[in-house]
This record gives structure tokens, sequence and C-alpha cells, in this order.
């Protein structure tokens, strides 16, 4: 308990590293561009515009509002690549420091996924013109987003803290990483629809064994279709990102005095 | 609360120097299976235990890699022990490298922030002390630049403001002030000193020896990992030198043995590390030749070799104001050295009256209280006149001829007497040939065009001119050419030429002067670089304050203290550094012959003060160096 409450009272010391960090990272993103914080939303809504072009016009498939549909997903898998992307590398990436100053180290981490997160909730506006624009309907459902990045944050924090310590030890995992992401994408409703043309085997693995599928399954249902998420998928969520947590600050804490020696 | 600060038990630092390193998965699975997965241990550290008291200073010495930083790293929690306990109670401060998490995209504004919030303070705390973290860094201007703009002076200013802004109660410094310009190492020096006051415990990692002398109370001397000696600093330390300079000259003596092995051949021996060895061997290793530079003595520059003392330049043998006419020279000089504008203007004390030197309107004025040139010279012809001297006989009689009896009794007498030790009526008058008086009010000391001093001491100039040459020193030539007679193909000798021939025909004779030098506790101890005392009841010629050679670094680093050189005159015997040849007729015509011997010797070129038995100027040996190696290596081309 005593353990615990000194965790708590570091990581209150050093919130404003926390925070610096984060508007470090965030300031020096879009420095040097022209139009600087439009690209977090401008990104967005481009890459949005290329693949309604592919999938409704080339791919002829047909889902309503897809524009609504498929930021409502990707938003959020965007996060959780880039988060997790860069909390990867953030022990590695701070190594002349952390060799010099005593700093907790999963400070580094936990800042990068916050940085991306915030990131995210800045590029919700390109949600919100992407919905005005398409004339789509607001449930008042919506207002249950923050929940849903919430469990997701909680996640990537997680699978951050696993993925940095392991790559201390194995740089490989980067690139394995990298792979992994492509095929989870895929193996993710975003840009398409789960329905009765996939096999029944995808249905269960996807449902049952991805957790993006759970985030973005809640934040459809809040955004696209206005309906309150069921519980299976709703506790599961959070079910699954404190999972991660756990595992991610288990086998962080269990190497972390370690890392100075490979870094 | 512990009396302690830092208490360090039995503890252990392993690392697992993997042979190879594996970080990819495939090399580790391949070693996984094949049972190959050993590491190879490495122990850094064994068996320290510490305990450091609240309020104490410890250094901690030892050669690079005996655990110095291993062990600040481990008190700072950088790295954890793999045995053992450290206890830490206070706050630390890490200098363990400046400017460590500096971003280089960010601004200097930014940049402070983060870099002390890394350092575990609030944005609350770095708001309240940014105006002075600000003033200390001294980088108002540059606020809103990226840091990547910066030059390493101007970051490490920036990390050092930011890290010891707050009093720390354990202060950890790990080499970092060793960068850096002088002037940023004594900021940091008073600012730690400061702390150190104000009850801070300070650990402290030096290659320096000395400055761990003046700043730690106690040491502790590691060595491959163990503790071989703790103790009060300076007990430590001499026990630390002494250890470092028998390696240094087994390893000398290693180092000499090796090349005579490898049969490693120099084109040239230059004898004497001095201006004109060092421009002679620049020279010729520009054009490809193979050169040794040995020196008998324990540092290179011979005499114009100046040595820091408390921050200060001490030119230890003398006064040397670098002046010349000739451009050429001038701009050789500056490729090796920043010059300041210094302007040799010294003054004379005589009892307890003050002239300015050299001879000139300003003087005579304050002599006679004469204000216009024709006044004065009609002055000086009267004073003249009246002595009806037609054939100087002595040295007396031509100064008086030369200059009047006012002149002459007060600025020459007692100054020429003391120089050479004896009466100015037995001196010869050859000595002086003339005299120049000026009628202007110009005080001045030289009539050259160009004038200064190397900023940071000739030794600087002289490492610059012998950077990639190999020197080697307290070697002696003698002993050098009995034990390696076939490493080089020529020899160049600057030292005395008599004694390069054994003193077949006798020795030439030198002027020679001593130096007493003090640290005064006064800022301005005299007001001049060089003071010259001219009655022959103070026993010393002149007085040179160092510090005012340097003027600009004074500006810059106010000290309240100096370092001052009581000069005093002595006669030259066999054993004692040489100063100035004595071209009397006697020691030249000696000269002759030993330069006809010299002549004979097709193998070495004499050069220099002592070489060439000459009174040179600075500028006069680098013209001579030059030309001489030209002509060299025109031979050699032939």
């Amino acid at each position: 308990m005593d353990l615990l409450k000194y965790r708590f009272k570091t990581l209150f010391k050093y919130k404003d590293l926390i925070r610096e960090l984060v508007s470090r990272d965030l300031k020096l993103k879009y420095r040097r561009s022209f139009l600087g914080y439009v690209w977090s939303i401008l990104d967005p809504l481009l890459t949005m515009v290329v693949l309604t072009i592919v999938f409704t016009r080339l791919l002829g498939r047909k889902i309503e509002n897809y524009p609504v549909y498929l930021l409502s997903g990707r938003m959020l898998y965007d996060f959780m690549k880039d988060s997790t992307n860069n909390a990867m590398k953030s022990v590695v990436g701070n190594a002349a420091l952390l060799r010099k100053v005593y700093v907790p180290k999963y400070i580094f981490t936990l800042a990068k996924v916050t940085s991306c997160m915030v990131d995210m909730v800045l590029s919700l506006a390109a949600l919100l013109i992407v919905m005005l624009v398409t004339r789509a309907q607001f449930h008042p459902t919506i207002l249950l987003l923050p929940l849903v990045i919430l469990q997701l944050y909680i996640f990537c924090c997680g699978l951050g803290f696993f993925l940095a310590q392991l790559n201390v030890f194995f740089r490989d995992i980067q690139y394995i990483y990298s792979v992994m992401l492509t095929a989870w994408m895929y193996a993710t409703p975003i840009i398409y629809q789960l329905d009765e043309r996939f096999p029944r085997w995808f249905h269960i693995a996807v449902k049952g064994f991805n957790p993006m599928y759970y985030y973005i399954a809640q934040s459809r249902d809040i955004i696209y279709y206005g309906n309150i998420p069921g519980p299976r998928i709703f506790w599961g969520g959070w079910l699954i990102a404190f999972v991660m947590l756990v595992i991610g600050v288990w086998s962080f804490q269990r190497s972390k005095d370690k890392f100075i020696l490979y870094i | 609360m512990s009396k302690y600060a830092v208490e360090v038990e039995n503890v252990k630092i392993r690392f697992n120097l993997a042979s190879e390193k594996v970080d990819n998965l495939k090399e580790y699975a391949i070693k996984l299976m094949k049972r190959e997965l050993m590491f190879q241990e490495f122990i850094a550290l064994q068996d320290i235990s510490l305990k450091i008291k609240k309020g104490e200073s410890w250094g901690l010495v030892g050669a690079n890699g005996s655990g110095k930083s291993t062990l600040l790293k481990t008190i700072s929690g950088i790295l954890q022990p793999y045995e053992g306990i450290v206890k830490v109670n206070g706050r630390i401060a890490p200098l363990i490298e400046l400017g460590a998490g500096i971003d280089p995209d960010l601004t200097a504004r930014e940049n402070i922030f983060l870099n002390g919030m890394v350092l575990g303070h609030s944005r609350e705390f770095m708001e309240k002390h940014f105006d002075e973290i600000v003033e200390f860094s001294n980088l108002e201007k540059f606020l809103d630049s990226p840091v990547k703009n910066f030059s390493s002076g101007m970051k490490a200013r920036l990390g050092f403001a930011v890290a010891t802004v707050v009093n720390p109660d354990i202060l950890v410094v790990d080499e970092v002030l060793e960068v850096g310009d002088m002037r940023f190492r004594r900021r940091c020096n008073e600012r730690m000193q400061q702390m150190l006051s104000g009850g801070t415990t300070l650990l402290y990692v030096s290659h320096n020896i000395e400055s761990v002398r003046n700043l730690c109370q106690y040491a502790v001397w590691l060595d491959e990992g163990k503790m071989r000696m703790v103790g009060p600093a300076s007990e430590v330390c001499d026990a630390y030198a002494e250890e470092q300079e028998t390696q240094l000259r087994k390893r000398q003596a290693e180092k000499r043995e090796l090349l005579r092995r490898e049969g490693k051949k120099y084109d040239y021996l230059i004898v004497g590390a001095g201006l004109y060895g060092a421009v002679f061997a620049r020279e010729l290793t520009r054009r490809g030749k193979r050169c040794l530079v040995i020196d008998k003595r324990s540092h290179i520059g011979g005499n114009i070799y100046t040595e820091d003392v408390d921050g200060i330049q001490v030119h230890k043998y003398g006064a040397h104001i670098f002046h010349t006419s000739d451009k050429k020279i001038w701009k050789y000089v500056n490729r090796y050295a920043d010059f300041n504008n210094y302007i040799n203007s010294p003054v004379a004390v005589y009892k307890d009256e003050l002239y300015n030197l050299p001879f000139n309107m300003n003087t005579f004025s304050r002599l006679w209280g004469l204000k216009k040139p024709q006044e004065v010279q009609a002055k000086i012809a009267e004073q003249i006149a009246d002595l009806h001297i037609t054939e100087p006989k002595n040295l007396e009689e031509q100064a008086l001829s030369l200059v009047g009896r006012d002149v002459y009794e007060k600025l020459i007498k007692g100054y020429t007497e003391k120089q050479w030790g004896r009466d100015c009526r037995e001196l010869p008058a050859f000595i002086i040939q003339r005299l120049p008086l000026r009628f202007t009010y110009n005080n001045n000391y030289f009539n050259d065009f160009y004038q200064g001093i190397p900023r940071g001491g000739y030794t600087k100039m002289m490492e610059k001119l012998l950077v990639n040459i190999d020197v080697m020193l307290e070697t002696d030539f003698f002993e050098y050419r009995k034990e390696h007679p076939d490493m080089f193909k020529k020899v160049v000798y600057t030292g005395m030429i008599d004694e390069y021939f054994d003193y077949c025909y006798g020795h030439l004779e030198y002027r020679s002067v001593r130096f007493e030098t003090e640290r005064v506790e006064e800022a301005n101890y005299q007001g001049n670089a060089v003071v010259n005392y001219t009655d022959r009841e103070v026993p010393y010629t002149r007085i040179i304050e160092h510090k005012h050679f340097e003027p600009e670094e004074e500006q810059e680093n106010p000290k309240d203290y100096s370092i001052i050189s009581k000069e005093y005159s002595m006669e030259w015997k066999p054993g004692i550094d040489p100063y100035y040849p004595v071209n009397d007729e006697k020691n030249n015509a000696l000269y002759e012959k030993y330069r006809a011997l010299a002549e004979q010797e097709k193998k070495v070129i004499f050069g220099g003060r002592l070489g060439s038995y000459r009174y040179y100027d600075m500028d006069k040996v680098i013209g001579a160096a030059i030309a001489d190696s030209a002509k060299e290596l025109n031979i050699w081309i032939q």
C-alpha cells in the first residue's frame, strides 16, 4: 500500500513534466508546417476522402453515410496505432536522458500516449465537420464518447508499456509490430462492415479476440447508430483495458531496472 | 532523520556485457536453443561502502573505467545496485551531464521548463525561478530561438543554470565542469562553492586532482571497481597522484620502447619545444615530414610558457608581449591564436615617484614640469653639455652622454646595476648603444605595427602549433640520442650550442632572472602589467601583474585576487635556466668558434635563442624558424 502511495506521489510530482512533454510533442509536430494544428483535422479528412472514393466508387460497396462510418472507427484505430507505436519507442528514444538523470521511465511512455490522445481529441473536429457536411443525425448517445476514449486510453497505456519494455530488449519488435498493425487494421471492421459476407470463424475471431473491435463497435454505436452500447462490448471494453494495463505495468515494472543496461 | 546524506552499503554493480550484443529475436532464439545465451559478467563496482554525512564534500578519483561515474549514477538512482543498499536522504541535483534532456528543436524558454521538470520541479516553481535562470545563463537574447542553433557552451550554460536553480541537499557533479570555457568553469565553481557554504553535500568526480583537493574534504580512490583508499582528500589525492606519476612514467617508457621496436623513424628530431622548435616542426610537418619534438622541461612552450593559476595566465618565465611589424608573421601567429589589443606601456617607480616608460614627454614633464617638446630637448641638451663627456669610458658615461643626468640617475642607473649586478661605472659602454627618447606623449613601448597577447595564454598557441606532432617531455636530448641513435635522420637543436659541443671551448655566458610569484588578495595590485623599480634599494627589477595582460578576460570574469611576480636579476651559473645571451666581444668570439664547429655538423641545424646565441624577439624567432625550415626543405628537394 505504501508503495502504491509512493507511486502516486511520484506521478503527482512529475505531472508537470508529463504536461510539458505532451505539449512539446504537439508543438514540435506542427512547428515547421504552415497550417499547424489544422493538419490534425485535415489529415483524417483527406484520408477519409481517398478511402471513400476507393471504397464506394471503385469497389462499389454500399454503406450508408460512409464518411461518418469510416471516421468513427478510423480515428480510434489511428490513435491506438500512433500512441502504441510512439510509446514503444519512448524508452529507447530517451536513452540519452535516462542514462543521465533519474526520471521515472514510465513518464515518457505515458506522455506519448497522452499526447496522441490529445491529438486525437483535437482531430474530432474532423468528425464534427463531416457530420455537419453530410447532415448526419446527432444522437445524444454521442455524449458517451469520452468514456470510450478513456477505455481506449487505458488500453493503449497498457499496450504501450508492454511494447516499450519489450523494445528495450528486442529492437526487432518495431518491425514485427508494424506488420502486426497492418494485419490488425484489416482484422478490424474499420473500412468495411462486418456482415454476413464474412465467414463465421472470422466473426468469432474478431468479436472474441480483437480488442479494437470492442472500442470501435462502441464508438459506432454511439456516433453512427445512436444506440447505447450493449453490456458485452461496454464492460468487455473496460475489462480488456484494465487487463492490458495490468500486463503492461507488470512487465514494465519487472524489467525497468535493467533498461539502463540495454539502452 | 538520519545524520547521513548518503549511505552506501556493500554495493555491487554488475553489467551483463554480452560479448556480442543480442538485441534481436532471431539471434535470441538461436542462442537460446543452442544454450549459448551466456552473458559475460562485468563487475563495475564491488564492496563499496560509504557513509557521507550531511554537509560534507567528497571527491571520487580514479582512472578511466574505475567506476566513478557508475557510483555517482547509482547514488543518483539512475542505476540500481545488483547487491547492497543505497540510501539517500534529501533531494539530489545530478549534474552528470549538462543539458541532459535539452530538446534541440525547442526554444530556450521551452527547454528551461522541460529541463526543470525532468529534474522534478513543478511548473509553478519553474515560473518563479525563470528569471533567475535566464540571468545566470546569460541567454536573454536567445530565449526564443531553437536550441539547435546554440553553441555547446550556450547549451552547457542553460543546463547548469537549470540544474542549480535550487539549493539541493546533495549535489552530484561528474566532470561536467571540465567542458566549456574558463569563464564558465569559474562561474560554475563559484556557484558550487556557494552551495557548499549553504550546507549542501557534494559528491564530485574529476580527473583534475587539484580541483578535488580544493573542493573536497574527503576523497575515495576507486581502482577497477573497488575502493582502494578512503580518507581526507589531500592524503588520497597525494597517493593517487603519486601512483599516476609512476604509471605515466611506465607508459612513457613503454611507448618509447614500442616506437623503438616498431622502428618508427622520424625525419627530424627537434630538440626544444619552444617557439623556434614548434614553428620549425609545424612547417616541416605541413610538408609531410615526420617530426619528433623533445624537451627537457615538463611542459611545452619554452620560455613563453604560460600557466593557468586560479584562472589567470601566468607568464612563468617573464613578461612576453608579442610585437612585430612584419605583416606575414602577424598573420602567421594569428592562425594559431586570437590576439588581444594589449599595448605595452610600462611605468617606472623611483623611490616615491612614478614615471611613464619609454622615455617620452609624459616622463619628462613629470621630471621637470615642462610641457613643450622644444623645452625638453633644450633641457636634455643642456644637461648633456654640462657633463663634457667626449669619449664615454663606461656605461655610466655612455648613458649620461645620451640622456643627461636626471633621466640617468632616476631611471637608468639603479635598474641597470640591478640587472647586471655591477656598478654602472664597471660596465662597458657598448651595452647601451642608443637610448631612444620620444618627444611625443606616447606611452606605447614598442614602435611596431602589430602588438598583442594571445587570448588564453601562449601555451594554448603552442598547443595549436604542435597539434598532431609527437612530443616527448622530460626527455634529455643527449640521453635520447645515446639510446636511440637511429630514430631520426636529422636534428634541429635549439638548446645551448656550447652544451652540444660539451663546452669544449668553455662556457658561453648568460644573464638570468628568477621570479617570485605569489597570489595577493587584491583585485588590482598595481594597475599595470609591468612596473619597473629603478632605485637600487628595491631588490627586484620589476613586478609583473599577470591579469593585466588580458584585460578583456578580467572584464568578463572579475577576480578579487591577483597573481604577481617579482623579477630578480641573477648571476648565471651553469645549470641555471639561461635567459639572455651576453653578446660582448669575448662571448661573441667564443660563439663564433662554436659556430664553426656547428657548420661541420651536417646533420644538425642550430637555431633559436640558445642555439644561435642571440637575443631574439618572438617575431624574429618565428621568422628565423620559417626561413630555416624553408631552406632545409629546399636542400631536401635537391
